[in-house]
């Protein structure tokens, strides 16, 4: 199983970020100052990492403004939420990093947000078609999710609070902060 | 009927009144005791216990959403006044009022009313306009990206399936929220914040209708504590057809085929959730997700296997999913379908999801059966999946099949006419309004006013919102939401005009969409709330070029809990007041939709939504080209002001920001209005007008000062020229804030040139009219009383900011 993580080039940007920390502030919290802001992507099936690499390249970022780190993990994408620490983003060796410059500055938090099992993930129905027409002929799954660095100092209460109010349905979705 | 696994037996036959009530709660099913033991009735009869797939199929059918029991049921009605009680039976609401009106009005122009998905009436001798607006209140109080995407992505699906399918040409949205300052302390355990709700509701409208490329034209926003825990999201689309493609039939034989998203548990119990009070534990399941990319898909094939012609008719799987798509098509009928044959997400669905899954995207088609190949390779051409699961039959029933089980088998007649007409009590007791203290207010108190209603939420710029719609895309939108110099000075626009030309060649003709709406006065007085939100919706139309004569109108009723004989009562008013308008106004309505049980409890308290009615009006306009907008245009021009001014500060702008107790809310004079409404047109159709804005929340005042800031312009108004009039004989003199701030009907603003003032003149006759003052750059904008010694004066780009800034999340 495979994480993809898209994040923004060094000199362009994080606008979705920088919404988000105008929400948090916007409802009262003190002592975030920047918010950086990745979409996820985990893909299973029987798919190597060159596979992996042409897809977050071609498919899943814009090659002039964002890059990617892959990540290679044991679980499947079975198990809906991952518990391990993955907020530590100390690439591990198995992860392929495109460009090592754009690694996050340190004393972060991270917000993970993923859909609940069960509920429609129609962006996961565009990856899986979009994989097939470049070629890839493979079945694979594939899930969505939100990754959050949140700078500053708060404490593990005010960082729910930011996911709930702010970042995650609990309806339909889950999330991990830490 | 055989057990099987999937499908569960129900044991109903032999259950008391307290266990039908329990099932019925316990299964969400939403049916009243009445309700259950007509089934129970019904299966005694049958000599057998239901299936599960039964009776959600009843509960779907049955439900509020889809019956409208209370507006179609029977209403005990008593109204006081003054002591006296007046009583009226009505049995059914709805034909006694709104479809009343069009009955009687029985316009040769009107091509489907009430009867279809949505209402159809004559664009130009070969096509028709549709127009449907769907509310979706309860799905976007709990998930508000979600809710509002699928609330536009229903709407645009019943514009594909009203007759053999519409074209949409452009969306319409319109929301009330609760106050997005609030704090965060206040609001109630396990909802979410009106902020999140609004941007959450604002993100999915716009990422749906932008990604199926249909422009949003028109809509409002408005905001209220009252909205806080159970917003209102109104969705509306307007489509083109061609005449020959309105009726739609059904043949036994024909073969049901379903069309675009598959079956997944999402929307499980849309339709009877939506009856039912939202509180801390409603069900995950009723939430739906959207994909745009799909809908799509299924948009242009649908167009392109219609002028094939090879089906027969086409219907929108909306609310109870298959269960009423189907249902509906063969009502007179007969169907029997095959649930395994339906597409699934995944694996491990009952036969009753399949059943009444609301996934999105469906759409539903009676295909006769020489085209059943010719039609799937249109489907298949564009990646849509497009499965036959079952035909149209003979035998008036509702058969289905799983795996070989029979686990349906009831009568259609049953199912469509046998739920039992409720009887609802409800009152109104009439309490009389009073006219306020006079307000006596200094020039610079007027200016503080001025500024703070400018930057009251309910008149502020809602830019923020508007901007991140595409209102551009298929490049028919002749007049836009916001309109002015450029994009930093706007001001705006009353209504839209969508210029058909890619769809009718050679085409002169405009539409026109517009709405009215206003929480404010419904809670002083629904009547007048309702037939002042129609004549608003006519009022903005007319105000970029609309004629009266050629205006349809749509009815959305959001209202709180039927089962509360007061609140009931304020809707048998609104309802009355819309047969009074549409009869007066000679305007017909062509469809409608209503949400009730808008309420919502925490911790044993109830809190009930202020009642709103959304009127949103179409109408033809003859030529696109004669339209105006808003901005003042040259310096020198002459400024009128059409209608009456009374005393009306009932649920005004002011009331609320000046604290003022008591006030009249503005009534209607149907005559007086209709009257100024055709001489504008009349006006329009010389081109004598240059500039035109109709006036509502916040009065003259703002009027003229947004048509003044919008065009970076400054203007000199008399005060002492606006002609008023008065409500009671007793009454005093109107002070010149009350002039300003008055929200009296029937009002517009004109703009005309010098030279075509004599000729304006002729044309307005004896009409209720003032020339009040000039565009004048000079000073900037001025109000003048020499009577009152009032003079404000204000800089436009000041104005222009305070008005621009409250939303800028």
């Amino acid at each position: 199983m495979f994480e993809i993580e898209i994040r923004t080039k060094k000199g362009f940007k994080n606008s979705h970020g920088e919404h988000v920390l105008s929400d948090i502030s916007g409802i009262g919290i003190k002592g975030i100052t920047e918010v950086e802001y990745f979409p996820l992507y985990v893909i299973d099936g029987g798919i190597t990492s060159a596979e992996v690499g042409t897809i977050a390249l071609e498919l899943l970022s814009d090659k002039i403004t964002e890059t990617y780190i892959c990540r290679y993990k044991e679980q499947s994408v079975g198990k809906s939420l991952k518990t391990e620490s993955s907020a530590g983003i100390d690439v591990s060796e198995t992860a392929a990093c495109a460009d090592s410059a754009i690694l996050p500055h340190s004393a972060f938090f991270v917000i993970e947000v993923w859909y609940k099992k069960g509920v429609t993930d129609t962006v996961s129905e565009s990856v899986i078609k979009a994989v097939k027409d470049l070629g890839i002929e493979k079945e694979i799954k594939v899930k969505t999710g939100h990754k959050y660095y949140l700078y500053g100092k708060v404490s593990q209460a005010v960082l729910n609070d930011i996911a709930t109010k702010l970042l995650a349905n609990t309806l339909v979705q889950e999330y991990v902060a830490q | 009927m055989k057990c099987i696994t999937d499908c569960k037996i129900i044991e109903i036959l032999n259950l008391s009144d307290e266990q039908l009530i329990e099932l019925s709660r316990k299964n969400v099913l939403s049916l009243s005791l009445e309700e259950m033991k007509t089934v129970q009735n019904y299966f005694k009869k049958l000599k057998r216990n239901p299936t599960d797939v039964e009776i959600e199929t009843l509960a779907q059918t049955w439900s509020e959403h889809c019956k409208h029991k209370t507006l179609t049921g029977i209403i005990e009605y008593t109204e006081e006044k003054n002591s006296k009680k007046t009583r009226r039976i009505y049995n059914n609401l709805l034909k006694e009022t709104i479809f009343k009106a069009a009955v009687e009005l029985n316009k040769k122009w009107c091509l489907s009313v009430f009867k279809d998905n949505a209402g159809v009436i004559e664009f130009d001798s070969e096509n028709g306009i549709a127009f449907k607006v769907e509310t979706h209140n309860h799905p976007s109080a709990l998930e508000p990206y979600g809710g509002s995407a699928t609330g536009i992505g229903g709407v645009i699906r019943d514009i594909l399936g009203v007759g053999l399918g519409a074209k949409p040409l452009a969306n319409t949205d319109v929301f009330c929220f609760g106050d997005p300052d609030t704090e965060y302390s206040k609001v109630p355990e396990g909802m979410h914040h009106p902020k999140r709700i609004a941007k959450g509701v604002v993100s999915g409208v716009r990422d749906y209708g932008n990604r199926m490329g249909i422009p949003t034209v028109n809509g409002t926003v408005c905001f209220d504590d009252g909205y806080m825990a159970n917003p209102l999201v109104y969705c509306g689309t307007m489509g083109i057809i061609p005449k020959d493609k309105i009726e739609k039939k059904v043949n036994s034989g024909d073969l049901i085929l379903v069309v675009g998203g598959r079956a997944g548990r999402d929307g499980i119990h849309g339709a009877t959730f939506s009856s039912v009070q939202l509180d801390q534990e409603s069900d995950v399941s009723a939430v739906q997700i959207g994909n745009p990319i799909i809908e799509k898909k299924v948009l242009d094939t649908l167009i392109k296997a219609r002028d094939l012609n090879l089906y027969r008719s086409v219907t929108d799987c909306g609310a109870g999913g298959l269960s009423s798509a189907v249902g509906e098509l063969g009502k007179k009928t007969g169907a029997v379908v095959y649930l395994d044959r339906v597409p699934l997400k995944y694996d491990g669905l009952c036969p009753w999801e399949i059943w009444i899954s609301e996934a999105q995207e469906r759409m539903v088609f009676a295909v006769p059966p020489e085209n059943k190949e010719k039609i799937v390779e249109i489907f298949e051409r564009e990646n849509v999946e497009a499965v036959f699961i079952g035909e149209f039959t003979a035998d008036g029933k509702l058969t289905l099949i799983y795996e070989g089980d029979v686990v349906t088998n009831i009568d259609m007649e049953f199912l469509h006419n046998g739920v039992p007409k409720p009887t609802r009590p409800a009152l109104c007791k009439i309490k009389e309004e009073k006219i306020q203290k006079p307000v006596e207010m200094s020039s610079s108190e007027i200016s503080e006013a001025l500024k703070a209603s400018l930057s009251d939420l309910n008149v502020c710029s809602k830019e923020w919102i508007v901007r991140q719609y595409d209102h551009e895309v298929q490049g028919q939108t002749v007049i836009k939401p916001f309109q002015g110099n450029n994009v930093e000075v706007s001001g705006p626009g009353d209504a839209a005009i969508i210029f058909p030309y890619t769809v009718v060649r050679g085409t002169k003709k405009g539409i026109v969409l517009s709405n009215g709406i206003n929480p404010q006065y419904g809670k002083i007085n629904t009547y007048k709330m309702a037939a002042s939100a129609i004549e608003e919706a006519l009022r903005n139309a007319v105000a970029v070029g609309a004629d009266i004569e050629k205006m349809s109108l749509l009815d959305n009723f959001c209202w709180g809990n039927p089962d509360e004989p007061e609140i009931l009562g304020s809707l048998v008013r609104a309802a009355n007041a819309c047969y009074d308008m549409s009869k007066s106004f000679d305007v017909p309505f062509i469809s409608g939709k209503d949400s009730l049980h808008n309420e919502y409890s925490i911790g044993g308290k109830k809190y009930s939504i202020p009642p709103a009615l959304l009127i949103s009006a179409m109408g033809v306009i003859e030529n696109a080209a004669n339209t105006f907008t808003m901005p003042l245009k040259n310096d020198g021009d002459k400024v009128f002001v059409l209608g009456t001014t009374r005393n009306e500060l009932g649920g005004s702008v002011l009331a609320k920001i000046k604290n003022i107790k008591y006030g009249i809310v503005p009534d209607v004079h149907p005559q007086e209005s209709k009257d100024i409404m055709k001489r504008i047109y009349r006006a329009a159709s010389e081109n004598l007008i240059e500039a035109c804005h109709d006036c509502s929340e916040g009065g003259l005042v703002v009027a003229i000062s947004e048509m003044a800031f919008a065009a970076g312009k400054g203007v000199k108004i008399d005060i002492d020229a606006v002609k008023t009039g008065k409500i009671k004989s007793q009454e005093t003199e109107l002070t010149a804030a009350e002039i300003l701030f008055s929200e009296s009907n029937g009002r517009f603003v004109v703009e005309v040139k010098p030279g075509n003032e004599a000729r304006f003149g002729e044309i307005l006759e004896d009409a209720v009219f003032a020339e009040i003052g000039c565009v004048n750059s000079d000073k900037g904008i001025v109000f003048e009383s020499e009577k009152n010694k009032i003079k404000i004066q204000e800089a436009p780009e000041v104005l222009l900011n305070y008005w621009r800034s409250t939303i800028n999340w």
